[in-house]
């Protein structure tokens, strides 16, 4: 479903990425951990081009979108993602934040939006805020409300980037919670995160990144019982 | 005892009937709060259009890199231009734009009050520039991101998402930009342009009395921007209501 050939990234002097080449299957919960710095962040946010790869390519569903004649805004549809700071857009309502891109996308009709984005929030139990403003409910609410609207999108693909690390600490696990969940629904995962718990109960596969490399990737068990490479043994060590 | 205050009277309404019902001249005052008002309206009209256009063109070539040669040299002219269009109107007087507009470049037209309208409308964009310039900077990045990644243009995100936002910061500023754009319009009789101070100006030439005209016109101002606050500052409470916690 997405395969990155080669991806290279600079941030000016700084190489982040350093030639990555990685494949991901429809179905799979990919989770990448690593020390901050480590450039998984960016190796995430390159898969839908928030970062634009200074080399290589990243194919998604047989279609190269580092061309530049790809559009882009069109596969974005097709891949959700979920930041550390919610961004949700805090001048629109709960439910206007949820249908505004289809709406506007012409995706849906009105009506319908709204349909689907009150059937979503019910799932979370949210249906009572759906006419309230961002600021007005808690981070944990929010974190779940903007994995709500990028599932409003129907995507193929769901990125979360460290979309824990902001929550207040009895706040993380609702919207830990939601992703198991979605994971259960046979959602492809793209997971950045220093959750080791989540990790080990919901992946697939963990991906080990240090200084622009992935060195080491496992099924869960093996990756945390069977470390082979000495940067994540004292990783391991440090956060377990 | 009583003689002071009966002529005081007297004189009071002298004045009055002298500075508006003598020859009708409340008339010229009329004509004068029309165009003041309707260069008001105008430029500011011309000046938040042109302010919102050059304020995302600047965000757009600041920002971004163009991928082609071609992209990148009409970049550069955009910019440049854009950058020497902030630096003379904010660099130089109201007044010497006027006199240059109404007797060097549109020196065919008689009127005064549309070239009045389209000189204040540039002057006041340059300022408006500057102010959503910052109000689209002032709104974090994890919002464009954001909008992006639902597949929204960058356009789209601009328009239903970073400019709500952005406007809503900057309202204040922008308030105080148009109530300052209704005073400076006050200039406008450098070029024949009858506004209220011209009309002002006009009356106490023939009746000799300065009391009454200037008074009045200042009262005439003063009521437009108590007006024009208080709208502002219904506009923000409305566009505040996101914010209640």
């Amino acid at each position: 479903m997405i395969d990155v050939k080669n991806l290279d990234k600079h941030f000016g002097e700084n190489h982040v990425l350093k030639g990555i080449c990685e494949h991901i299957e429809k179905g799979e919960k990919v989770v990448i951990v690593g020390p901050s710095g480590s450039g998984k962040s960016t190796f995430l946010r390159c898969l839908n081009l928030l970062e634009q790869p200074t080399g290589g390519e990243v194919w998604f569903e047989d279609v190269n979108i580092t061309d530049p004649k790809c559009d882009i805004n069109k596969l974005r549809q097709k891949m959700g993602m979920v930041f550390q700071h919610f961004n949700l857009f805090p001048h629109l309502t709960v439910l206007q934040n949820i249908t505004l891109a289809p709406i506007k996308l012409k995706l849906q009709t009105k009506q319908d939006a709204e349909k689907n984005a009150m059937r979503l929030l019910e799932r979370i139990g949210l249906a009572d805020k759906a006419n309230e403003y961002p600021s007005m409910i808690s981070g944990g609410q929010k974190q779940r409300i903007a994995i709500v609207r990028a599932l409003a999108m129907n995507p193929d693909v769901m990125l979360f980037d460290e979309p824990t690390s902001a929550l207040d600490p009895e706040m993380v696990g609702e919207v830990l919670e939601l992703m198991k969940e979605l994971a259960q629904d046979g959602m492809t995962m793209v997971v950045v995160t220093h959750e080791m718990g989540f990790a080990k109960e919901v992946a697939t596969r963990i991906l080990f990144m240090d200084e622009g490399h992935i060195v080491e990737q496992a099924p869960p068990e093996e990756f945390f019982s069977s470390p082979k490479n000495p940067r994540l043994k004292d990783f391991l060590s440090k956060v377990l | 005892m009583n003689i002071i205050p009966l002529n005081f009277f007297n004189e009071f309404y002298d004045g009055l009937y002298k500075t508006f019902i003598e020859k009708a001249r409340y008339e010229l005052f009329l004509e004068g709060l029309f165009n003041t008002v309707i260069i008001a309206i105008g430029a500011t009209v011309i000046g938040v259009l042109i302010g919102v256009i050059v304020a995302i063109l600047k965000v757009y070539t600041s920002q971004k890199k163009a991928n082609s040669l071609i992209g990148t040299i009409v970049q550069t002219i955009v910019d440049k231009f854009l950058s020497l269009y902030l630096t003379v109107i904010r660099g130089t007087p109201i007044v010497v734009q006027l006199l240059i507009g109404y007797t060097l470049i549109f020196t065919s037209v008689q009127n005064g009050v549309p070239i009045a309208i389209l000189i204040f409308g540039l002057n006041s964009g340059a300022y408006v520039a500057e102010i959503v310039r910052g109000g689209i900077l002032s709104v974090d990045k994890g919002q464009m991101e954001a909008g992006r990644s639902l597949g929204l243009t960058n356009g789209a995100t601009m328009k239903s998402i970073i400019l709500p936002q952005a406007i809503k910061n900057i309202l204040p500023a922008i308030g105080n930009e148009f109530i300052a754009l209704l005073k400076e319009t006050s200039v406008v009789g450098y070029v024949a342009v009858v506004d209220l101070t011209k009309a002002a100006k006009g009356i106490q030439g023939v009746t000799f009395d300065a009391f009454f005209p200037y008074l009045s016109i200042a009262s005439m101002y003063l009521i437009m921007v108590i007006g024009l606050s208080a709208l502002f500052k219904k506009l923000e409470r409305r566009m505040a209501r996101s914010d209640r916690r």
